[in-house]
């Protein structure tokens, strides 16, 4: 399914920073939902903002505008106010973006463990995300950092335990 | 004793004036029962509507403030009990309070992307679209008569011809007659120049810059300033591949009171 870009990526004014207050803040809060989404549709976890500039995410060939570093590095400070990205590097050239939050993959994991009556069954963080029995679920290749911290989150909430192995973690889920 | 031809014809005439006059308070009164009757009509179909839309009114806090702001603007109180606020005002058919109603909530939703600006076009198709197939056809003159009934009942609502139609203004922004003479120009792409205005309306730049600052200091138009040569004003309102577009959720979240 092709990504569908909101009506505001044709519209040329929304990569220019918008100078009255009101619309700017209309205009962030699409932005950063339209990053979101892209992520996710692509399944993207981190972005290099350099690179970010030229994908079609904040580069849109057809009206032949694009968000200039600056704009990027607002919407990318948006999103980190929100909780949905963090920087990798003092510099911020990199981050993670979190389209779905650490707390909502834990929750889609364990529903799916427990769906296939697998609870007390202890897993290898491999197994979950690149396994072959999990193929068809949305957390099928999600990047280890984030599968940890998910399961972090099930670990504060008394649902899981997450175990060091010999080669590895793993985690076992209650 | 010779009795004027007048005193009995007096007497006669003031019988008469006085079985006028009680005919004619009689005829008052059906008046009055006949407005009562539409009037609780009235009230009524505005009772539905906040009905209809009560569950939206309590789940969304957002949608709540704008509709309460909305029917502020037209001297609305819609979750008031009794009171007719409505009593006041007559003479409004059922289909055009109705129609005007449908109005206020196209533009309500769309508010956060036009700034309340909207084409006749446009509206017309949205409000076709919300009737469905099998509701009474409603035609542009039927829109542009359901406004004026609303512009009646309080600022807020307006038209402004451009182009061989018009656009619709839903909230009380000031626009005066230089506003409307730029919002005309930008009608032919959707957007307009500083140059523009000079060469077309023999303006000078100051006036031509202080009316577009205005426009965006109103959430009617966005600045582009990667266009080639100099800066475009663009108004969402005339913006085409907005019009097809419906409200996504992510829109109504994005909403700011």
């Amino acid at each position: 399914m092709s990504f569908e870009w909101p009506w505001q990526y044709n519209f040329p004014p929304f990569f220019t920073l918008q100078p009255n207050a009101d619309t700017r803040q209309k205009q962030l809060a699409a932005w950063c939902s339209l990053a979101l989404s892209y992520c996710r549709h692509h399944k993207l976890y981190t972005l290099d903002v350099m690179e970010a500039q030229e994908s079609p995410m904040f580069n849109n060939k057809k009206i032949e505008r694009k968000l200039s570093i600056e704009a990027i590095q607002i919407v990318f400070e948006e999103l980190r106010k929100k909780g949905n990205l963090e920087w990798l590097d003092k510099n911020k050239s990199r981050c993670l973006v979190m389209w779905r939050r650490p707390e909502e993959w834990g929750k889609l994991i364990y529903q799916w463990v427990s769906k296939n009556g697998m609870l007390n069954s202890v897993f290898t963080l491999y197994e979950l995300s690149n396994g072959d029995d999990t193929q068809d679920e949305e957390f099928h290749g999600l990047e280890e950092w984030m599968l940890l911290r998910s399961l972090q989150a099930l670990q504060t909430d008394g649902r899981a335990e997450i175990i060091t192995m010999d080669d590895g973690k793993g985690v076992k889920f209650f | 004793m010779r009795r004027g031809v007048g005193a009995g014809a007096i007497a006669k005439k003031k019988l008469a004036e006085a079985k006028y006059k009680e005919r004619g308070t009689v005829l008052a009164e059906d008046q009055i029962v006949q407005m009562s009757k539409q009037l609780e009509t009235f009230k009524s179909n505005l009772e539905e509507f906040a009905s209809k839309h009560k569950q939206e009114i309590r789940k969304n806090s957002q949608f709540r403030v704008q509709f309460q702001e909305m029917c502020a603007t037209i001297g609305v109180d819609p979750l008031a009990s009794g009171k007719g606020f409505w009593s006041e005002m007559l003479g409004v058919g059922d289909f055009y309070y109705e129609l005007g109603v449908q109005i206020i909530e196209v533009c309500l939703a769309l508010k956060h992307r036009n700034g309340g600006l909207i084409t006749l076009d446009e509206l017309h198709q949205r409000v076709l679209k919300g009737r469905g197939k099998y509701a009474q056809d409603v035609s542009q003159d039927d829109l542009i008569r359901a406004i004026k009934k609303l512009k009646v009942m309080g600022s807020g609502f307006g038209m402004i011809p451009v182009g061989g139609s018009y656009l619709v203004q839903s909230v009380p922004a000031e626009l005066n007659m230089d506003h409307t003479v730029v919002l005309q120009q930008a009608e032919k792409k959707g957007y307009v120049t500083v140059s523009e205005i000079k060469d077309v309306l023999k303006w000078e730049k100051e006036r031509a810059c202080h009316v577009l600052d205005h426009l965006l200091k109103e959430g009617l138009a966005w600045l582009d300033s990667q266009a080639a040569g100099e800066p475009q004003y663009w108004l969402p309102a005339l913006f085409s591949e907005l019009s097809s577009r419906d409200v996504t959720p992510e829109e109504v979240n994005q909403m700011t009171p």
